[in-house]
């Protein structure tokens, strides 16, 4: 057995060597960097440097969470998450899983190219778009009409917010988010089918007991993925689908700080609340990664 | 064998490929800026200007400007392409360069960064230097400008740090359809109950004459913006729909948390709920709210009177319309002053860097001299001629805008030290023939708006006084509440719960800070 | 096989929902392509909805006259297909070993990837270490940062990991080293998730424009993304006596418009072609064999 091992360790030198480009592009281009985030920690001044500007401990942090905003603004920030994580996720799953079922090519094809286009517009763009279609002349009003209901600026209602919020980054997103799992469903053996089929399996078994047990490795790594970044709901799009009316329920962490932070040029306090999101985030994946464990050989670590 | 070997060369050349681009750049990206730079042959200094640039091309060195402007002023200004992005961006790059030791030589500062510029020393300190080497420039400005600016000095030794920019007229008013007020047999409204009466005719009575009830009496933008004109007839004062600072009750008070404000948004609320205010008013974008104004639907809108030749060719292209647009006279209220406010100070304009390189600073203020002489104005204007502008019947015409063949005109003083005649002159000069008609309505009109322009006290008051409050002085809390008192989903009773958040949330300690700057300036 | 009816409409049912999903995704593009070929009065006045109204190409001429625009074009192009190749390399060189239980440095590098996707640099740390390496104003910034993305590294990782053993350990016995397994073995099989991978960073890639904002300074260099906002103009600023432009038959929202579909349309064009790498079966027969 030694010797067996012995030779098992002479060729597994080579997995270490190509390891080496990708640890030091981990290194120059994200722990180096990340180094700096000790800003968050400091008042941070260009003209002093990272070495000279003074460390205020928790300061930054203290401004945060004191801010009679914060509590609004965090309420928010996880309650988008938590929409996003529940009605957006599962989403692409269950759109790669009804393509599937799609049996003429070129249909399958078209489909699939159409719902990946939304993905390509920029969410100044998408946002534009929405307000143009909740407009007193845009669509929604003129559908709403025919029910003979008053016109609604849905744009400026706080109600309206989650919901289209939510609806958006279905429409903008879960066509896209449905290459992966498409990549995976592609990995399946097609003969599991076959034998299924012969066994007298319908569709629907064969989704439950086939197609969706193979595809949940991929759902379970993206979910956590996911989850990571759980308070980074992505800027770009609530800043642009929020209005000051909607401020109580769209006012998000990022776009607090970018207000108060970014461009003001106020480095550190920005840092700060992004290492607080990332944080979390992190405790969030460590959490799941060990119940991920428990449930399938799957999970990031 | 051979795939391992591949692979590992690969590897390496990737690394190498990096390396050696990291060797040939990091030799030409030192900054040099210490100890003495060459002249340029013809005995010129090149300088680094950064400024606004919505779009156009750098100038390089060599370039068309580059060599227009030595030969106008005798300096050469290098000017690298930094997106502007409202500002934020432009910050951002200005940052990052600070912190690669890379300041540019002459730049226009943004969000009271030339604060932190002073009491870190990289700025220059101008109190001598102007006079000494820019007369135009100490001379353009008058002194007590200058006495602000050394009241503004955040080291507190009243030295000048920046030069500001100042527009010495009134360049805001509210702009009315005249045609349709004559249309509808209506006199120009005097009193707010007139105006009232003004609007609702224009909201029932079909001025345009479509035969479709389309016509938004009045309105304004996302934020509450650009509505100004319904604030200033009750004394508010507020600049681009931004609230400011004035006197009110004998105290230097921001003017969002007067009586006066709660008296205006309850009269907006009150035009707002009976649809003469533009319903979508607060969602409005700036190329929407042009819109509807160009397609001839709206008679009453606030923004700067001199881009009114703009809209009214646009109008015209898009419906045929000749439209008039007069001064709308700020209509009076009892018991209150109306004004459209006025501010003489800019934003700063300029701040030089504290340049241990002589020949730099030396050159730059001699491009800051060369800048404000007026004799220069009308060809920095005009700009290279082909690329800027060309000749028309011997008449010297701006040629439409192009951002892939301009380069960006970075120097414009008649925009930053703008006084009523110049302007008023440069458009009457450039004007074509067929835009003759929307210039004379124009210079009617801004010549008119003066009449209705004050100068509100805290004109000029510095950026730090709102340090460590930015939400104050981003103005989160009044454009959250204002938005919705005016769309009714708050009742005007919300106002007082606003301005005592207004107050505890920094605003207490804020106004202490500006009523102190103010009775320094005084002096 | 005989298929219930309630199979059938199940299928049904199914196709109509995409059908119907498609034409919402697709609408919007529909709106945006109409603006672009319409002059621009009608866009300033709002009236443009799904059709173009005053049909003009104006716009169109306008941006293909533009050599410069089609100098970033190319220069996109180029970055694109360099940058992805060389992402689908470094990425699957580091996926594999991290797919490898024997590799004892896995799990912390795993945490590490985890922490690096995460955890996101301020600005100003970052551009200085990549200003550093020699990346400030040179092309290679356009390519160099975006060769390895840790999302996209897990995702492949996950693939590996499912890759039938079975033939790793008929490889292995017939004294197939890792380098070769890699290439010869499990990189042409793997095509649906290279397809994937391929996809994601040669979309980041042709929608860079972060870092051409902050690295480079020679506007030759410029990718499409930038060249583009520069078209855009920025509504904060005003200057006095901007000339007359009422005899232009396009406007900036035109502009933006046809800009927009400008940079969409190559990505649209790709796709199809990446699409055959997503069919079932792809590992048919490898294991047999």
């Amino acid at each position: 057995m030694k010797v067996f091992a012995f030779h098992r360790l002479k060729v597994y030198w080579p997995l270490y060597v190509m390891a080496i480009p990708g640890i030091v592009f981990l290194i120059v281009f994200k722990f180096i960097p990340l180094g700096g985030a000790v800003i968050a920690f400091k008042d941070y001044s260009v003209f002093q440097g990272f070495d000279d500007s003074p460390w205020v401990g928790l300061k930054h942090f203290k401004t945060l969470f004191d801010h009679p905003d914060f509590a609004r603004v965090f309420g928010n920030t996880l309650m988008l998450g938590f929409l996003k994580l529940v009605l957006v996720f599962p989403f692409p799953v269950l759109l790669a899983l009804m393509i599937n079922e799609i049996r003429k090519s070129a249909l399958k094809k078209g489909i699939q190219t159409a719902l990946y286009i939304p993905h390509f517009l920029s969410w100044v763009i998408v946002g534009g778009i929405l307000f143009d279609f909740f407009s007193l002349s845009g669509l929604f009003n003129i559908v709403i009409g025919w029910f003979g209901l008053e016109p609604v600026l849905a744009m400026q209602e706080s109600d309206y917010f989650r919901p289209i919020y939510a609806i958006s980054s279905i429409w903008r997103d879960a066509g896209w988010g449905t290459v992966v799992y498409m990549a995976a469903i592609s990995a399946i053996d097609p003969q599991l089918y076959e034998s299924a089929m012969i066994d007298g399996a319908s569709k629907l078994r064969q989704v439950r007991h086939i197609t969706f047990p193979l595809l949940l490795p991929t759902v379970l790594v993206l979910f956590l993925l996911e989850i990571g970044n759980f308070l980074d709901l992505g800027f770009d799009q609530v800043f642009n689908l929020l209005t000051p009316m909607t401020y109580s329920v769209g006012d998000i962490l990022d776009t607090y700080v970018f207000r108060t932070g970014i461009q003001q040029a106020q480095y550190s306090f920005a840092t700060a609340v992004g290492l607080f999101q990332s944080v979390i985030g992190f405790i969030l994946v460590f959490v799941f990664n060990k119940l991920s464990k428990k449930v399938s050989d799957g999970g990031l670590w | 064998m051979i795939l391992k070997k591949m692979s590992l060369l690969m590897a390496a050349g990737v690394l190498a490929i990096s390396t050696i681009a990291g060797c040939n750049s990091s030799s030409t990206g030192d900054s040099s800026s210490s100890g003495q730079t060459s002249a340029n042959e013809d005995g010129t200094v090149d300088i680094e200007v950064w400024g606004t640039n919505i779009g156009y091309k750098a100038i390089t060195k060599g370039s068309k400007l580059y060599e227009f402007y030595k030969e106008k002023l005798g300096v050469g200004v290098i000017h690298p392409y930094v997106e502007w992005n409202g500002g934020t961006n432009y910050l951002n790059q200005l940052n990052l360069k600070i912190a690669a030791n890379e300041m540019p030589d002459l730049f226009i500062p943004q969000q009271g960064i030339e604060d932190s510029l002073a009491k870190n020393g990289a700025i220059a300190d101008l109190t001598d230097l102007l006079p000494k080497y820019a007369p135009n420039v100490w001379e353009a400005i008058p002194q007590e400008m200058w006495d602000v600016v050394k009241a503004n000095d955040p080291t507190g030794q009243g030295k000048i740090y920046y030069i500001p920019g100042v527009v010495e007229y009134g360049r805001y008013a509210g702009m009315i359809r005249q045609d349709w007020l004559d249309k509808l047999g209506l006199t120009m409204p005097k009193t707010q109950d007139e105006y009232v009466k003004v609007l609702e005719a224009f909201r029932d009575k079909d001025p345009n004459g479509n035969g479709q009830k389309d016509e938004l009496p009045t309105g304004g933008r996302e934020q509450a913006r650009w509505m100004d004109h319904l604030f200033a007839m009750y004394g508010v004062a507020m600049f681009e729909g931004y609230p400011e600072w004035d006197i009110y009750n004998g105290e230097l008070t921001y003017s969002a948390v007067t009586p006066n404000m709660r008296a205006a948004l309850e009269f907006a609320a009150k035009l707002y709920k009976e649809g003469l205010i533009d319903k979508e008013s607060l969602l409005n974008t700036k190329d929407k709210w042009d819109g509807k104004i160009q397609s001839d639907k709206v008679g009453n809108y606030f923004h700067w009177v001199e881009h009114g030749n703009l809209i009214l060719e646009n109008l015209k292209k898009n419906t045929g319309v000749k439209a008039n647009f007069t001064v709308l006279p700020v209509p009076e209220v009892e018991g209150y002053e109306g004004f459209y406010t006025m501010k003489r100070f800019a934003p700063p304009q300029w701040v030089i860097k504290n340049n241990k390189d002589e020949n730099k600073l030396m050159a730059t203020l001699k491009l800051l001299n060369n800048i404000y002489d007026k004799k220069n104005w009308k060809d920095l204007f005009l700009g290279v001629e082909g690329m800027h502008y060309e000749l028309k019947d011997g008449k010297a015409v701006k040629l439409p805008d192009d951002k892939s063949s301009q380069e960006n005109q970075l120097l414009n003083p008649y925009s930053t030290l703008a006084t009523l005649d110049f302007t008023i002159g440069l458009f009457n000069s450039t004007s074509s023939k067929d835009s003759k008609w929307a210039i004379d309505q124009v210079t009617r009109n801004m010549k008119e708006a003066q009449k209705y322009a004050k100068v509100i006290a805290g004109d000029g008051m510095p950026a730090s006084v709102y340090d460590s409050f930015p939400d104050i002085n981003n103005r989160t809390l009044y454009v959250e509440y204002a938005t919705k008192i005016i769309l009714g989903q708050y009742p005007i009773e919300k106002f007082d719960e606003f301005v005592d958040k207004w107050n505890t949330s920094g605003g207490e300690e804020v106004t202490k800070r500006a009523r102190e700057w103010y009775a320094k300036v005084q002096k | 096989m005989v298929e219930s009816k309630r199979e059938r409409a199940l299928v049904t049912g199914v196709t109509i929902f995409l059908i119907l999903f498609s034409i919402a995704a697709i609408i919007p593009l529909i709106s945006v392509i109409s603006t672009s070929f319409s002059s621009k009065s009608v866009v300033d006045m709002n009236l443009v909805t799904l059709w173009p109204k005053e049909f003009t190409l104006d716009s169109w001429k306008y941006i293909i006259d533009r050599p410069d625009l089609w100098r970033s074009f190319f220069l996109t192009v180029g970055t694109t297909v360099i940058g992805t190749i060389l992402a689908l390399l470094m990425t699957a060189l580091f996926a594999y070993p991290l797919s490898k239980s024997e590799f004892r440095w896995g799990s912390v590098i795993m945490v590490c990837v985890v922490i690096a996707m995460i955890f996101k640099a301020p600005i100003v740390p970052y551009f200085l270490t990549v200003r550093s390496i020699g990346l400030y104003d040179n092309p290679l910034v356009l390519i160099l940062p975006h060769i390895l993305n840790p999302f996209n590294l897990i995702i492949m990782r996950t693939f590996f990991k499912q890759f039938p053993k079975e033939l790793e350990e008929a490889a292995f016995l017939e004294g197939c080293g890792y380098f070769r397994m890699l290439f010869h073995f499990v990189l042409p099989l793997s095509k649906a998730v290279m397809a994937t991978l391929a996809l994601f960073y040669g979309v980041v890639l042709w929608n860079q424009f972060q870092h051409p904002l902050f690295f480079l300074q020679d506007t030759n260099w410029f990718p499409l993304q930038i060249k583009i906002r520069q078209f855009i103009t920025d509504d904060s600023v005003m200057m006095a006596g901007t000339a007359s432009t009422v005899n232009l038959n396009y406007n900036e929202r035109t502009l933006r418009a046809a800009t927009v579909i400008f940079a969409i349309i190559p990505i649209i064009i790709v796709y199809p072609f990446l699409q055959k790498y997503f069919v079932k079966g792809a590992m048919l027969g490898s294991v047999k064999g």
